[in-house]
C-alpha cells in the first residue's frame, strides 16, 4: 500500500465511519426494543484483525460504546483467530467481558476477504428481557439476574446454533423480540461486513492494519497531546451515592504524568450485596468517556484514544465487582463516575468540565391492572438537571452522562393506565452560582386502576445532592413523596393503594462559580421565568432587586 | 431589452424586432454571457389567452420566476434581486420583467404559484410575534423539557434553543382530558375569560393553545378558541388540535407555537402580495407551495404558515421528480449543491420521499438536534454543511477537513478577490481547472486563480502536499462527505443508493455530481436544463393538496372502526372544501389514506397505504397484509404473528397534478453555434495529473450529441465535470445524461 497521506487517510477514515453508521442504521431500523430505536441505546464498531477498534458509529450511550471497544480480545481468547471461519458469528452477555449486565448482548462477526481474516464487526444492544428477576437492584447474585450466555458461537460457518436459541427462548419472558433483536444484531454486522469488503476492494487493500495503525496512531497522538496540556500531578476526589442500603463512596485518584493518565478508584466502597455493583469494564467505559469529554471531545473514539489512559479499581470493590456479585443496575453508579472525575479536574481545567449533575437516569416501573383488570407493566426513564459549565448554565431535565431520551406523557398514558398529573421544571432546584445548575423536574403520577399497583424505582441523589464546582452551590437533592404524606426511599418496590399519587422531585445540577459573580440580568431572567423563586433569589443569590 | 435589470437575468426574449407574441423564435439571453441559444416554437406564439401559469420563488438572494404558456409549451424565465424589506416588491419586479419580455400583462396570467423562505427566516431570525402558550395544568414546561436528550454525546457545552414562547408567557388552565378522550377535569369558563383578559393586558399578539390529549378530544381547546374569538378577536390564536392533531405533547406544542409565532407576519405578507397582484390587474388564482410538495390556497397558508417552512427546497425535489418521470427515470437521487450546503432527496415511483417532521433553527454549530421540531409533512431532504463556500482546514489529527464553516457570500472564497484568504471548495475547483476564471456566472465575476492557489498552497504546505494535491484532496473529501450522507439516508429508507441515477443541480451540483456518483456507484448523472431555476418548475407541477392527521392508538383487533371512519370523513370533508375553494374541480379531487402502524413494542411506525373501501373489523387481514408488505420492503423481514397497532391516521386530499409537458425543451436545437468551445487543462484524478480536455457549450449541444469523457460542459450558472470513459448524451428534454463507466 502506498504511504497514506492526509487526504487519502481522511477519505478512507470517513468511509469506515460511513460503514459503521450504515451498520448501526440497519440495526436500529430492525430492532424490536424501543429503547434501542428511540434512544439509540446501542453501539456498533469495526475492528482490525488484531481486535483493535478503529471506528465507531455516531450513536449510543457511553456504557455500551466504550465497553464494547475493548471486548474483542476476550472473544479471541475463547476462539483464536486462526480457528475462525467465514459465516461464524460470536455472542455473549458476559457482564465482566462486555457492558456490565446480562441485559446487554454483544455480537461479533469476523470478516474475511479472499479467505483472509481482515477484521471484525461488533455491536452491543440492550434486549427487552433476559429472564431472572428483571432489571432491578434486588438480586443478591448474578444468578438471580437471568440467563448467562458465555462467549459462544451464534452461527458456526453459517449454521445457526439452534441449541443456544432454544435455551434462550425458554429462559426469557418475551422470546420473539429477544431472538429478533439478536438476529438483527447479526444482520447489522453483515451489512457492515459487505460494505467493508467493497471498500477494501475499491481502495485495493488486502489488510486493514496499515490504515488501522495510522488511525490509531493519530488518535493516540491527539489524545496524548490533549493530556499533556494538564500539569503533572495527582488529582483526587470523593463523591457519595445513596447506595442500596447504605451510602456508597466513590473515590478517584487521577495521576497525570507526561502524556498519560492513570485513573484509580481505590478507596471506593466494597462490593454491595445487591445489584448496584459495577464491573471494571463498565468503570473503564465511564471513566474514559468523562476524560474524553473533558480533554478531547473532537478526537475520534478508538483504540488509540484509550491507550494513554489506564483505569483500575481494587478487586471486589464496588467498581470492580467479580462473579457472582449482582450487577443488574450497574448504570446507577456508572452514571456517577463522570461527575467524580470532573470534580477531581475542576481546579486544573475548570473551563472544560461541568459541575455534578443529577447523575443516574431515574428508572420508573409501574405494574398492576388497568380498569379492565388486564395486567400491565410499564417502564420509562426521566432525567434531572445537568451541572453548570464554566461559561453557561446547566440544562434542565436532560440526561447526562447517559445518552437516552425521555418518553412523552401522552405516549405513557396511551400505552399504560399511568396518569401523569404534572411534569414541570422544578423551581429552585438548580444549584446557584455564577452559572446556575440545570433544574430537575417534578412529576406527579398515579394509576387508573381499582386494585393496588406496584411502583418500583432505581433512584439516587435523595441524600447526596449534586455538588457545585468552583464555589458554586449544590443542586437540590431528589425526593419521592406519596399523597398519603409518606416519604419513600430510592430503591425497591412498593405496593400502593389505587388512590395514591406519587410526587417525584428529580435532582438539580450543581452551580459553577460564586453566586456573587452571577450577572444581575441572569438573576432577573430566572425570576421572570420563575426558574428561581423570589425567596430563593433573596436567600441564595443575595438579590435585593 | 425592455425593463430594468436587477441582477443576473436569464431571460427568453424575441430574436427579432417583432413583439414576443409574433416572434417565431424565442432566444434565451443572459447579459453576462456572450452566447445565445434559441428555441424554435412550432406553430406557436406566446398566446394572449389566459393559459399562462407562473411560478415565483423568493430565495435569499434572487427572486426567480418562470412563466409557462400551456398552449404552446413555451416558458420564459426571470431572475431579479430579492427585496428583503418588502418581498412583494421583488415579486412584482419579476412579473413586470417577464410580462415586458413576453408582451403580456398580469391579467393574462391565469395562475400564480408562489413559494417563499419568509417563514423559515422569521423562525431562524426570531422575528415573529410576541407569543403566549396556554396549556394543561402541570405541563407548561413540556416545551422546555423537550426530549431530555443531549444531541452530542461528547460536547459538554451544547445549547438548546430558547422556546418561542418564553416561560413567563406560558399559562396553565386547570383542566384535564385523559388518553381515551374522557374528561377528568372540566374546563372552567370563568378561568378562561380571566386568562384572556390577562393576555390582553400583556399585549400578546399571538396565542398557541395546546392541551394534553387534545388530539383525541379537542373540545377544551375549541372552547378556549371560541372565548378568544369572542373577547379578543384581534389576537391570533392557533389550536394544536387544528394545526397538528397528533400524539406527543412536546412536538405538538412546538409546532403550534411556531405556527402562531409566524402567523401575523405571514398573514400580512400574503395579504400585501395578493393586493399587489390585484392592483396590477391580475385576477387569476394564487396558490402557495407547501413543504409537502402540495399547493394550498392563500387562506389556508395564512392559517397554517408552518406548513410553508421548506417550500423552496421541496419545489426543487418536485422538479427533479417531474423531470425524472417524463424522462423515464422514476427513481432518482436529487442532488442540489449551493454555496453553503448540499441537499439530497430520494425519489421513487411515488415521488420524493416524505417525512412527518422537520427541525428548524439550529442554535449550536448547526448540529442536528439543536433546533426545535415541527410536525409538518415535508419532502424529506438531508442537508449537509458542504457547499462551494465551505472552508478547508487541518484538524487536530493533522487531517484535511472541509466545512461546515462557510465563507458565505462575503468575503467568499479567496478567488472572489473580496478579501477572503481561507481556501474553499470553489477555490479548489478553480485550481483543478473545473471552473473557468473568465466565465464564472457566465463571466459576471472574474475569478482570481492566483489568490486561490495561494490560499490552498498555504494549507498544503502544512501537510507537505502540492497545491494540486491539496486542491484535489478538498474536492474529494467534500464529495466523500456528500456520498456518505446520501448513502446513510438511503439505507434509513431501506434503499440502496447504488440503484439511483443522480439528478444534479444548484451552482456547485454539476461540478461535484460526477465525483459523488463515482463514490456511490450510481449508474448515471443527469443535469437538467435550466438548473439554476429548477425549483420554479416544481411549482408548476405541484398538485393542490392538503394533509390531515388524527391519532387513534390501539391494536388492530380492538380499534373502533366507526370512529376511525368518522374521523376520515371529517378530514376528507375539510380537505375537499379547502381544495375546491382553491379552485380545483370537485370531480378531480382524490383522497389517499394511510395509517402509521408498528408491531406492539416497537418505537417507530411505518406508514402504510390503506386499502380502498370502508374500514371495519373485516378489513383487518387486509391491513395486516398491507403493513407486512411495507415492512418487508423496508426492513427485509416481518415478525409474523406479532400483534400490530396503529397510531396515526392520515389522509392527503388533492386535485390532479398539472401536466407540464415542457415541449420547448424537446425541440431546442443548435442555432449555428459550435458546441466545442475550446480546450482546457483540468485535473484528472485517475491520471493523478492535468490533461487537456474539450470544453463544450451546453446551449449548443443537441440531441445528436454523443461523446466520451473526460470533458467539461459549461453553462451559465454551473459547470459539468465528466470523468474519463463516461458516455455523454442529450435527452429529449435537453438534460445532459452522463453514463458512468461500469467498473467490475
Amino acid at each position: 500500500m502506498q504511504q497514506i497521506d492526509a487526504v487519502r487517510l481522511e477519505v478512507m477514515w470517513n468511509r469506515l465511519i460511513s460503514v459503521v453508521n450504515e451498520q448501526a442504521a440497519a440495526l436500529m431500523r430492525t430492532s424490536f426494543t424501543s429503547i434501542v430505536r428511540e434512544a439509540g441505546d446501542l453501539s456498533a464498531g469495526v475492528f482490525d484483525a488484531r481486535g483493535n477498534m478503529i471506528a465507531q458509529a455516531v450513536t449510543g450511550t457511553p456504557g455500551h460504546i466504550n465497553a464494547m471497544a475493548t471486548c474483542i480480545h476476550h472473544f479471541l481468547h475463547v476462539f483464536p483467530a486462526a480457528t475462525l471461519r467465514p459465516g461464524d458469528v460470536l455472542v455473549t452477555n458476559d457482564p465482566q467481558k462486555t457492558s456490565g449486565h446480562l441485559h446487554d448482548f454483544t455480537v461479533i462477526t469476523p470478516v474475511f476477504l479472499e479467505e483472509q481474516l481482515v477484521g471484525f464487526f461488533g455491536n452491543t444492544c440492550h434486549v427487552l428481557d433476559i429472564g431472572g428477576i428483571g432489571l432491578s437492584t434486588d438480586a443478591r447474585s448474578v444468578f438471580e439476574e437471568g440467563l448467562f450466555v458465555p462467549i459462544t458461537k451464534l452461527y458456526d460457518a453459517g449454521a445457526p446454533n439452534t441449541e443456544l436459541l432454544k435455551i434462550l427462548a425458554a429462559n426469557v419472558r418475551t422470546p420473539e423480540p429477544v431472538l429478533g433483536d439478536i438476529h438483527a444484531q447479526a444482520a447489522g454486522n453483515d451489512v457492515g461486513a459487505n460494505r467493508l469488503i467493497e471498500f477494501m476492494r475499491e481502495f485495493e487493500l488486502t489488510t486493514l492494519e496499515p490504515l488501522a495503525d495510522e488511525i490509531i496512531a493519530r488518535s493516540e497522538r491527539a489524545m496524548r497531546q490533549a493530556i499533556a496540556t494538564l500539569p503533572d500531578g495527582v488529582y483526587q476526589n470523593e463523591v457519595w451515592s445513596d447506595g442500596h442500603e447504605e451510602p456508597v463512596r466513590l473515590r478517584v485518584s487521577i495521576t497525570k504524568k507526561g502524556d498519560e493518565l492513570d485513573v484509580d478508584w481505590a478507596g471506593s466502597s466494597p462490593e454491595s450485596k445487591r445489584g448496584i455493583n459495577v464491573v471494571l469494564n463498565y468503570t473503564h467505559a465511564y471513566s474514559t468517556y468523562a476524560l474524553k469529554c473533558a480533554l478531547a471531545p473532537d478526537v475520534p473514539n478508538n483504540e488509540g484514544s484509550f491507550r494513554p489512559v489506564r483505569v483500575t479499581a481494587p478487586e471486589r470493590s464496588i467498581l470492580n465487582a467479580l462473579p457472582p456479585a449482582a450487577v443488574g443496575a450497574r448504570h446507577i453508579l456508572g452514571h456517577f463516575l463522570p461527575g467524580a472525575i470532573f470534580g477531581a479536574l475542576a481546579e486544573v481545567i475548570p473551563q472544560r468540565i461541568m459541575a455534578e449533575g443529577a447523575a443516574n437516569i431515574w428508572n420508573l416501573q409501574f405494574m398492576g391492572h388497568d380498569l379492565n383488570d388486564d395486567p400491565f407493566a410499564y417502564v420509562w426513564f426521566s432525567c434531572g438537571g445537568t451541572g453548570a459549565r464554566a461559561t453557561k448554565d446547566g440544562l434542565h431535565a436532560t440526561a447526562f452522562p447517559s445518552g437516552i431520551s425521555g418518553v412523552p406523557a401522552e405516549v405513557i398514558e396511551q400505552l399504560s393506565p399511568v396518569v401523569m398529573y404534572a411534569r414541570e421544571i422544578r423551581q429552585d432546584s438548580g444549584g446557584p452560582g455564577q452559572f446556575r445548575g440545570g433544574c430537575g423536574q417534578r412529576l406527579v403520577l398515579g394509576v387508573r386502576t381499582t386494585r393496588p399497583y406496584t411502583f418500583s424505582g432505581l433512584f439516587d441523589r435523595l441524600h447526596n445532592p449534586a455538588q457545585g464546582f468552583a464555589g458554586g452551590n449544590n443542586g437540590a437533592a431528589g425526593s419521592i413523596r406519596l399523597s398519603t404524606g409518606e416519604v419513600i426511599q430510592g430503591k425497591g418496590s412498593l405496593e400502593l393503594d389505587p388512590s395514591t399519587q406519587i410526587t417525584l422531585e428529580l435532582p438539580g445540577g450543581g452551580g459553577f462559580g460564586p453566586v456573587a459573580d452571577r450577572e444581575p440580568a441572569a438573576i432577573e431572567r430566572d425570576l421572570r421565568t420563575g426558574i428561581v423563586s423570589s425567596g430563593s433569589a433573596t436567600r441564595d443569590y443575595g438579590w435585593s432587586g | 431589452m425592455q425593463g430594468e435589470l436587477h441582477g443576473p437575468h436569464f431571460l427568453l426574449t424575441p430574436c427579432c424586432q417583432l413583439p414576443a407574441a409574433c416572434c417565431p423564435l424565442m432566444i434565451a439571453y443572459h447579459p453576462y454571457h456572450d452566447s445565445i441559444i434559441s428555441f424554435p416554437i412550432e406553430g406557436g406564439n406566446v398566446t394572449q389567452q389566459a393559459n399562462l401559469r407562473a411560478g415565483i420563488d423568493i430565495g435569499g438572494t434572487f427572486t426567480d420566476m418562470l412563466l409557462f404558456d400551456e398552449a404552446s409549451g413555451t416558458f420564459t424565465i426571470g431572475k431579479t434581486l430579492t427585496t428583503p424589506g418588502e418581498p412583494s416588491e421583488g415579486v412584482m419586479n419579476a412579473i413586470r420583467e417577464v410580462n415586458a419580455l413576453t408582451s403580456t400583462a398580469p391579467s393574462d396570467i391565469a395562475q400564480i404559484v408562489h413559494g417563499t423562505t419568509l417563514v423559515t427566516n422569521a423562525l431562524i431570525e426570531r422575528k415573529g410575534a410576541r407569543t403566549a402558550l396556554i396549556t394543561t395544568k402541570g405541563f407548561r414546561d413540556a416545551l422546555e423539557i423537550a426530549r431530555e436528550h443531549r444531541y452530542d454525546l461528547y460536547d459538554l457545552m451544547i445549547e438548546l434553543p430558547e422556546p418561542l414562547a418564553p416561560r413567563e408567557l406560558r399559562f396553565e388552565l386547570d383542566e384535564r382530558v385523559l388518553s381515551d378522550g374522557s374528561v377528568l377535569k372540566a374546563i372552567d369558563d370563568g378561568e378562561i375569560r380571566a386568562l384572556v383578559d390577562r393576555l390582553k393586558a400583556e399585549e400578546i399578539e399571538a396565542v398557541a393553545v395546546c392541551l394534553i390529549h387534545s388530539y383525541v378530544n379537542p373540545d377544551h381547546e375549541r372552547q378556549i378558541g371560541a372565548a378568544f374569538a369572542d373577547l379578543a378577536p384581534d389576537m391570533t390564536v392557533s389550536l394544536s388540535s387544528d394545526v397538528v392533531p397528533e400524539i406527543r405533547e412536546y412536538e405538538r406544542t412546538s409546532t403550534t407555537v411556531a405556527n402562531v409565532y409566524v402567523r401575523p407576519l405571514t398573514e400580512r405578507y400574503l395579504q400585501n402580495l395578493v393586493e399587489a397582484f390585484a392592483a396590477a390587474g391580475f385576477d387569476g388564482s394564487v396558490f402557495i407551495m407547501l413543504s409537502s410538495g402540495g399547493l394550498s390556497s392563500v387562506e389556508a397558508a395564512q392559517r397554517y404558515p408552518i406548513r410553508l417552512v421548506e417550500s423552496g427546497p421541496a419545489a426543487g425535489a418536485l422538479a427533479a421528480a417531474h423531470m425524472g418521470k417524463i424522462s423515464g427515470r422514476p427513481r432518482l437521487l436529487s442532488f442540489d449543491m449551493g454555496g453553503t450546503t448540499a441537499k439530497c432527496c430520494l425519489i421513487d415511483e411515488t415521488g420524493p420521499t416524505h417525512s412527518a417532521d422537520f427541525e428548524v433553527g439550529r442554535v449550536y454549530r448547526f448540529k442536528q438536534g439543536s433546533g426545535f421540531p415541527v410536525s409538518v409533512p415535508v419532502i424529506e431532504l438531508i442537508e449537509i454543511g458542504a457547499g462551494g463556500g465551505s472552508i478547508a482546514r487541518i484538524d487536530n489529527l493533522g487531517l484535511l477537513k472541509v466545512g461546515p464553516d462557510s465563507s458565505g457570500a462575503d468575503p467568499g472564497p479567496a478567488c472572489y478577490g473580496r478579501g477572503g484568504t481561507q481556501p474553499t471548495v470553489t477555490d479548489a475547483d478553480l485550481v483543478l481547472g473545473y471552473l473557468d476564471p473568465d466565465h464564472f456566472l457566465g463571466g459576471a465575476m472574474q475569478l482570481d486563480v492566483e489568490a486561490a492557489r495561494t490560499a490552498i498552497g498555504n494549507l498544503g504546505s502544512q501537510l507537505g502536499m502540492t497545491v494540486e494535491q491539496t486542491a484535489w484532496g478538498i474536492h474529494q473529501i467534500v464529495n466523500e462527505q456528500m456520498a456518505s450522507a446520501a448513502r446513510i439516508h438511503a439505507i434509513e429508507r431501506g434503499e440502496d443508493a447504488r440503484l439511483y441515477p443522480m439528478f444534479a443541480f444548484g451552482g456547485a451540483g454539476p461540478v461535484h455530481a460526477y465525483g459523488v456518483a463515482e463514490i456511490l456507484r450510481s449508474p448515471e448523472v443527469i443535469v437538467p436544463f435550466g438548473a439554476g431555476v429548477g425549483s420554479t418548475i416544481g411549482f408548476l407541477v405541484a398538485p393542490i393538496a392538503f394533509d390531515f392527521v388524527r391519532t387513534v392508538v390501539g391494536r388492530l383487533e380492538s380499534l373502533d372502526w366507526s370512529d376511525i371512519e368518522r374521523k376520515f370523513a371529517e378530514m376528507m370533508a375539510e380537505g375537499t372544501d379547502m381544495v375546491v375553494a382553491a379552485g380545483a374541480d370537485p370531480a378531480q379531487v382524490t383522497a389517499q389514506r394511510s395509517a402509521e402502524m408498528r408491531y406492539v413494542g416497537q418505537g417507530h411506525q411505518v406508514r402504510v397505504d390503506l386499502p380502498d373501501g370502508e374500514l371495519s373489523a373485516a378489513t383487518i387481514p387486509a391491513l395486516i397484509e398491507a403493513f407486512e408488505r411495507t415492512y418487508q420492503r423496508l426492513y427485509g423481514r416481518v415478525a409474523e404473528g406479532n400483534p400490530i397497532e396503529a397510531i396515526n391516521w392520515r389522509v392527503i386530499v388533492s386535485a390532479a397534478a398539472p401536466d407540464l409537458a415542457l415541449e420547448s425543451f424537446g425541440k431546442h436545437a443548435v442555432d449555428g453555434a459550435n458546441p466545442l468551445r475550446g480546450e482546457r487543462r483540468v485535473y484528472i484524478p485517475a491520471m493523478g495529473d492535468y490533461e487537456t480536455v474539450p470544453v463544450y457549450d451546453r446551449y449548443a449541444l443537441d440531441r445528436t450529441f454523443r461523446a466520451t469523457g473526460p470533458m467539461i460542459i459549461e453553462e451559465r450558472e454551473s459547470t459539468i465535470v465528466v470523468g474519463p470513459g463516461a458516455a455523454v448524451s442529450v435527452d429529449a428534454f435537453a438534460s445532459i445524461v452522463i453514463e458512468l463507466p461500469q467498473s467490475a
